[in-house]
């Protein structure tokens, strides 16, 4: 009797299991604008995939409707100036720009994420030649880097503007990986896997990267519009992937010369390309704010 | 330090430049002594080697940068330099409208933190980094040139773009906006981040203490020192400014450095590719020399 009454007093109030992670997406949801920018991007991505399927006349359809006309109901975007269908380019557009931004955040994490680390936890002559390296490429404005090396790659295509821009972008991840994996190799838990006997390929991997990845994932979602904006840049200067197809920043480029007659050419793929970086940067501020709510203002 | 960046970025060019396949006369059809004699004159027919040391000394101790290739008889270190005057004009009123923009709206910002100015302010600065600035300028021309245009009949007209002549802020400062307003709305988070800082220290409270106005705090004391983490920016928004200047340059048609490279580029004009290289290489450097004379005028605890 005295015993359950006891057991009965004790018992702990078990607090609800939250870890990082799903406290992070709890505050996520709470920040609209955050919010708002994913399901926007959720329904881009949408776009994009459906338009390797469907699009509601073909991408490089010329004359499918009178050249320069405006919006209709049979061309919601109008046509541009081939009497091509406008909003049948931007959907493909779409799929370039989610490409080139994804894809160089890809080759910036496997290049910038492994320099990163074994600059920072081996630190030495190989740090100093990373910083080295990091400050020149800072020095250097990068827009005008990726449009040299656009140049001296030869033949514009998809490939060679991710290699551009990459080339452009890694360092602020290499920084940020380096200043990471600094500030946690000091950490106990490190020297205890260390004294443990693990390889520093397990320590840099299994042990640091885990916990340097909230300010990576940051640092990603932002390099994303970054990149996206580089790739509109390089093809509105006629740099970017060849002729018939589109990206927003060539579609751009074209409906500035018809300004006049046709303003719808340049407006709808100047609001996609905006909304989109728009998304981008409101993720990653949520995103910020989330999985680090110290630096919250 | 100038001049070794200088050397670097155009010997990178100039070597990357001479290693690209194809040659710059190939439209041309050019054969037999014709070719010869045009290879010979640009000095294409010397080892690579020798090209390179004529280029460096050509550039350093003659401050020559060679000939166009398709403009024959243009030398390129006259051109180049007049249009990175026409392109200095237009970013230096850009950074104008960026420092003084969005310091004042940062500070706006903070002042009445978390009222909907505040809020407005700050998802205004979102959007405007999120504007590539050929968006921007391609709205400012849709309601400048053809809305108000078109809506007053012609009544509204004035010159967008380079008027020709130095100086003439009226036609300019419609680009220089463009180009700015992105940077203007990082400037605005970062000055209404550390004004928020600055606003919660205790000399703060001692000058509101003593009685003193409200805006001589903010301006006197406030700004000063919320402005350190400003200046730090002060760099790679230079920087920006003057790489953005290569859009904003082909939107409104200002015959300035950005201009010609995206036209050289194109044109495969590569002598005018390294001397656009070099002279930007040569403007970033002299810009961060006066971003970094700045530093100490602004914040006296810096000495070099």
């Amino acid at each position: 009797m005295a015993a359950t009454a006891a057991a009965v007093v004790v018992r702990p109030v078990v607090p609800e299991q939250a870890s990082l992670w799903s406290d992070a997406w709890r505050r996520l949801r709470r920040n609209r604008l955050a919010l708002a920018g994913a399901i926007y991007l959720t329904f881009l991505l949408a776009v994009a995939l459906v338009a390797f399927v469907y699009t509601p006349y073909r991408m490089a359809g010329v004359a499918v409707a009178q050249p320069y006309s405006g919006p209709s109901v049979a061309h919601w975007f109008g046509a541009d100036l081939l009497g091509r269908d406008v909003l049948s380019r931007v959907m493909v557009g779409a799929q370039i720009s989610l490409t080139v931004g994804i894809g160089t955040q890809l080759v910036v994490l496997a290049v910038g994420i492994p320099i990163g680390l074994i600059a920072g936890y081996f630190g030495g002559w190989i740090d100093s030649v990373v910083s080295f390296a990091v400050n020149v490429f800072y020095g250097v404005p990068n827009l005008l880097i990726a449009l040299l090396l656009v140049v001296l790659l030869g033949h514009p295509g998809l490939d060679k503007i991710i290699i551009a821009i990459s080339v452009t972008g890694w360092m602020d991840m290499t920084r940020l990986v380096r200043g990471q994996t600094l500030a946690l190799r000091e950490r106990e838990f490190i020297e205890a896997a260390r004294a443990s006997g693990a390889r520093p390929i397990k320590i840099l991997f299994g042990h640091i990267l885990p916990n340097a990845l909230g300010p990576v994932i940051v640092q990603a979602t932002f390099g994303v519009p970054a990149a996206i904006l580089f790739e509109a840049f390089l093809s509105f200067l006629g740099l970017g992937v060849p002729a018939p197809q589109p990206s927003w920043g060539s579609m751009a480029a074209d409906g500035l010369t018809a300004i006049r007659i046709a303003p719808h050419m340049v407006i709808a793929p100047s609001i996609a390309l905006s909304l989109t970086l728009m998304a981008f940067n409101f993720l990653g501020d949520g995103l910020r704010d989330a999985l680090d709510p110290r630096s919250r203002r | 330090m100038i001049l070794f960046t200088v050397l670097a970025v155009s010997s990178a060019v100039f070597l990357g430049i001479h290693r690209l396949p194809g040659d710059a006369l190939f439209n041309e059809h050019l054969h037999g002594v014709e070719y010869q004699n045009i290879l010979h004159h640009y000095g294409l027919d010397q080892p690579l080697w020798t090209q390179y040391t004529n280029y460096l000394t050509g550039m350093f101790i003659h401050g020559d940068l060679g000939e166009s290739f398709v403009n024959r008889g243009v030398k390129i270190a006259p051109l180049v330099l007049r249009e990175a005057t026409v392109s200095a004009e237009v970013g230096f009123v850009a950074l104008i409208f960026t420092i003084g923009l969005g310091m004042l709206l940062g500070v706006v910002a903070a002042v009445r933190q978390n009222t909907w100015v505040d809020y407005v302010l700050s998802t205004t600065s979102v959007i405007g980094y999120s504007m590539p600035n050929f968006v921007i300028a391609t709205f400012l021309i849709l309601f400048f040139a053809v809305w108000l245009d078109n809506s007053t009949d012609g009544t509204f007209y004035f010159q967008i773009g380079w008027p020709g002549t130095y100086g003439s802020i009226g036609a300019i400062w419609l680009p220089a906006f463009a180009l700015g307003f992105p940077y203007a709305s990082i400037v605005a988070r970062l000055t209404r981040a550390s004004m928020l800082e600055v606003i919660r220290q205790d000399y703060i409270r001692t000058a509101r203490a003593k009685g003193l106005q409200e805006t001589v705090i903010m301006v006197r004391h406030a700004l000063r020192n919320a402005l350190i983490p400003v200046v730090t920016i002060l760099g790679p928004l230079v920087i920006g400014i003057i790489t953005g200047g290569v859009v904003i340059e082909n939107v409104f048609g200002i015959p300035g450095l950005g201009k010609e490279f995206a036209t050289s580029i194109l044109n495969r004009d590569y002598n005018i590719v390294i001397g656009v290289f070099t002279m930007y290489a040569a403007l970033i450097g002299i810009a961060n020399l006066g971003v970094d004379l700045l530093y100490v005028v602004i914040d006296p605890r810096i000495r070099y």
